[in-house]
């Protein structure tokens, strides 16, 4: 086992931010650590690294228990920080240097290392530009870099793809299947529940301090498999009454998310006609669509929240 | 350790890429040395040297009292913005870590000093006397400027506080020392001029060593040593708790 938290507890002054997280990391695997802004995924990356003390339970890292924060240990681990902390003065190469070094490599393995991470991230033509100067894509790409250098067993990425165009990110995502795929273990924060159906192997949806479910993509959606979702666009949404929908037997969500409606119900409940009849009194339909079930749908039915924070019940 | 020292090149290159601070410690200082060069001309000070050589040497050494400012900025960055995650997770000491970035800024800081006694020295013939006792003396003020700002960052929330507040501190004792406009004769500020402005105590122990009066320079170039004492025991006490 690579690493595992134990009932951890962490507070701010009387806020709990995390309540009792019990988390193994296996190696091998990507685990995709997904949950809306404020869920705690960040505390609970301070506390596994050892950045932030808990108030209770404790961290294992590599089968260490005892002093699981010993340099020993945290030389195998990669972190990945949500924002950008680079030395912007610092050359492309010499930001990879300077990580190297602090990792202890050294001549000819240093210049390798630091050569292959650059490549890596597709920044080998630029490793003599100065970080300041980089683009946004470009600067998250070395953030990325610099955490590699040392060719972590266990590379923790915290929201590595905030902000930036859609080709950084697909590059990034590949990067990341190319490293599991040579043996690194990755934990992957993100809000985006696309990116985690596309590269976890596990999932560990987080809210409000609390694993609320975790499982493999297929798992998860399986079991909310006997639900449907049922989006209508509406000319009218404030006029709405979701009471009124909320009312009919078998409906178990609605929620307003803009100018839609979203209402999921058991499978096969044959409710859409007497659902638009309800709608149809208030408000003109624009559009109609009933979606296979996603990740976004799972943490919908556990929370009765949307991951973009957006609508609520 | 070994993996602390390793990072040390990094940041004087980082130190030497920041522009501003070149700028505001090296540049500034020079125009204006060059322009008190031409505007004091032959002027005579009251023991009959001349008065340009005594403004030369107070403004190198008042812009020592600046250099506190490159710790801040370092600190700063390093270790209360995000690097400080990246910098907890390395397998390296922090409180180590902090003392290097800290080490270099009180380096970098004496090496702007050294060009300045260079220019003045060799450009504009001023005399210093033994260069190696004025380097000496130059480095405990950039020391004690640094030993200041760091109690300032560890002391206050708000670094953007920590930094006017620096500022306060080297104007503060260019004010005392009565080169803005003359101070009044009071005797607290006597005092306060005698055994603490470290501005006085750097140029008079180099006045006094400039004419072999040694044991007089030698006490304050004390008086300075135990100011660097002082601050730098409210520095661990106050850096122990906040690294
Ligand atoms: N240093 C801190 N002091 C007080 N509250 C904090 C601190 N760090 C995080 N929090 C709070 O903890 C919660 C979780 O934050 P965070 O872990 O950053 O969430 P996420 O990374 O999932 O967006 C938030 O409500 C945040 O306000
Ligand atoms: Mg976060």
């Amino acid at each position: 086992m690579i690493a595992s938290l134990n009932g951890i507890v962490k507070r701010y002054d009387s806020k709990l931010v995390l309540d009792y997280i019990d988390l193994e990391i296996n190696e091998g695997q990507i685990i995709g650590l997904l949950g809306p802004n404020g869920a705690g995924k960040s505390t609970l990356i301070r506390c596994l690294t050892g950045m932030e003390t808990v108030n209770q339970g404790n961290v294992t890292l590599f089968g260490d228990g005892k002093k699981p924060f010993q340099n020993k240990n945290k030389e195998k681990i990669g972190l990945v920080t949500q924002e950008i902390s680079i030395f912007p003065e610092l050359t492309a190469k010499e930001n990879a240097n300077f990580f190297a070094g602090v990792y202890g490599l050294k001549g000819e393995e240093r210049k390798r290392r630091v050569a292959e991470a650059l490549a890596f991230v597709g920044l080998a033509e630029q490793t003599k530009g100065k970080a300041q100067n980089f683009s946004g894509g470009m600067q998250r790409r070395l953030n990325i870099a610099c955490s590699l250098v040392h060719n972590p067993k266990l590379l923790i990425m915290d929201e590595p793809t905030v902000g930036i165009d859609t080709q950084s990110r697909n590059h990034i995502l590949q990067a990341v299947k190319q490293l599991q795929s040579k043996g690194t273990t990755i934990l992957y924060t993100t809000h985006y529940m696309e990116e985690v159906e596309a590269i976890a192997s596990e999932v560990v949806i987080l809210d409000k301090g609390q694993i609320i479910t975790k499982g493999t993509v297929q798992e998860l959606i399986q079991n909310i498999q006997h639900e449907e979702k049922i989006k209508v666009e509406v000319s009218h949404p404030e006029e709405v009454s979701l009471a009124n929908i909320q009312a009919l037997p078998d409906v178990k969500q609605v929620i307003k998310d803009g100018n839609q409606i979203l209402i999921v119900t058991s499978a096969n409940s044959g409710h859409l006609d007497r659902i638009l009849t309800i709608i149809k009194e208030d408000s003109g339909v624009v559009g109609i669509n009933v979606e296979k079930p996603n990740l976004e749908d799972v943490f919908l039915t556990l929370t009765g929240r949307t991951l973009r924070d957006g609508g609520s019940v | 350790m070994m993996r602390v020292l390793r990072t040390i090149p990094y940041t004087l290159i980082r130190m030497s890429r920041d522009y501003i601070t070149l700028l505001l410690l090296l540049v500034v200082p020079i125009i204006l040395i060059t322009i008190f060069y031409f505007v004091l001309g032959d002027m005579k000070n009251q023991y009959g040297d001349l008065a340009f050589y005594d403004t030369a040497q107070l403004m190198t050494l008042v812009f020592q009292l600046f250099g506190g400012s490159i710790v801040i900025a370092y600190i700063q960055d390093d270790l209360f913005s995000a690097r400080r995650q990246r910098i907890l997770v390395a397998p390296m000491s922090l409180p180590l870590y902090a003392l290097s970035i800290s080490l270099c800024g009180m380096f970098f800081s004496i090496f702007l000093g050294f060009l300045l006694v260079l220019f003045t020295g060799v450009g504009l013939n001023v005399e210093w006397g033994n260069v190696f006792w004025v380097m000496y003396i130059i480095a405990l003020l950039a020391v004690l400027s640094s030993l200041v700002s760091l109690i300032l960052i560890f002391s206050v929330k708000n670094i953007k506080l920590a930094e006017r507040l620096s500022d306060v501190y080297g104007i503060g004792c260019v004010v005392l020392a009565g080169l803005f406009f003359p101070i009044p004769d009071y005797p607290v500020i006597t005092f306060i001029n005698e055994y603490l402005n470290p501005l006085l105590l750097a140029a008079n122990a180099i006045s006094y060593a400039q004419s072999n009066l040694f044991s007089d320079a030698y006490i304050y170039m004390f008086r300075l040593g135990i100011g660097i004492v002082i601050t730098f025991i409210i520095v661990y006490v106050l850096g122990r708790r906040k690294i």
